[in-house]
């Protein structure tokens, strides 16, 4: 089998779903944070001016984005700024490896949004759209 | 701004491959060589054993860059089973199956199937040669 020439076809629409459902996963922790959907015990009426409450709000506004695909590069990029915030404030304290502090996500997606921050979103994005008309 | 990506994208998906087959490395390392130390390790032949093993020898193919397409190609689906069989069961939404983790990783490699592994691998190396 001829993994290259699958790959130079389908690689920019694999790109554009994996934009979509790392944007649902972040959007995901926007919602539990702010909205309280889904109900997560931790985030229980967590003030929207807390350190938590302004991550969910870049979630919020950030994951939306993402999934649509619009402004997608400098939204990657503040996303990534985040998730390495995430990281240091909130795990990295608890231990040096990610497999002890739980920090995994962060890191997977603050590397993630570097790269999508590079290579954009993909051809199914509203970015891609206004291209074409644009 | 856009000449920078042009030039410099493909060496963003090698990081991006190195950092994620590390975090990989690092489940299995944990589970089959004590380092770093788990509070509690799955018996090597349980469904967590198994998963344990594709981590510690994917993971380490990935880092390297090494026969990158078929081994995520198979971390992909490793993955996906993951999710369905560890997490799905407990609750819908990923933040409260504690999945999110599968999911990413599962697309992530599902892409790297596709992108290859970029110019920073052995495989680069190799067609170099």
């Amino acid at each position: 089998m001829n993994f290259a020439a699958i790959g130079a076809t389908w690689r920019p629409h694999v790109l554009s779903i994996l934009r979509i459902v790392a944007g649902l996963l972040v959007l995901q922790y926007g919602l539990a944070k702010l909205v309280g959907w889904p109900a997560v015990k931790m985030f229980e009426n967590l003030p929207w001016l807390s350190l938590f409450g302004i991550a969910g709000m870049f979630e919020l506004v950030g994951g939306v984005l993402l999934v649509l695909g619009l402004f997608t590069q400098p939204v990657a990029f503040i996303l990534s700024g985040e998730m390495a915030a995430a990281y240091f404030i909130e795990h990295f304290p608890r231990g040096f490896f990610p497999v002890l502090n739980h920090g995994d996500l962060a890191v997977a997606l603050c590397f993630l949004f570097l790269y999508l921050a590079c290579a954009g979103g993909g051809p199914w994005s509203l970015d891609a759209v206004m291209r074409k008309k644009g | 701004m856009e000449e920078f990506c042009a030039r410099w994208h493909s060496q963003f998906l090698s990081i991006l491959r190195i950092m994620t087959g590390l975090l990989f490395l690092e489940h299995g390392t944990g589970k089959y060589l004590g380092f770093p130390h788990l509070p509690s390790v799955p018996p090597p032949l349980s469904m967590g054993g198994v998963g344990g093993m594709l981590e510690l020898v994917g993971g380490a193919l990935i880092t390297l860059g090494l026969f990158t397409r078929p081994v995520a190609f198979l971390l992909s689906g490793e993955m996906a089973v993951a999710y369905f069989y560890a997490h799905a069961p407990r609750a819908f939404f990923p933040v409260l199956n504690m999945g999110e983790d599968a999911v990413l990783f599962c697309f992530v490699f599902l892409y790297i199937f596709f992108a290859g592994p970029g110019p920073w691998s052995l495989d680069a190396m190799m067609k170099r040669k």
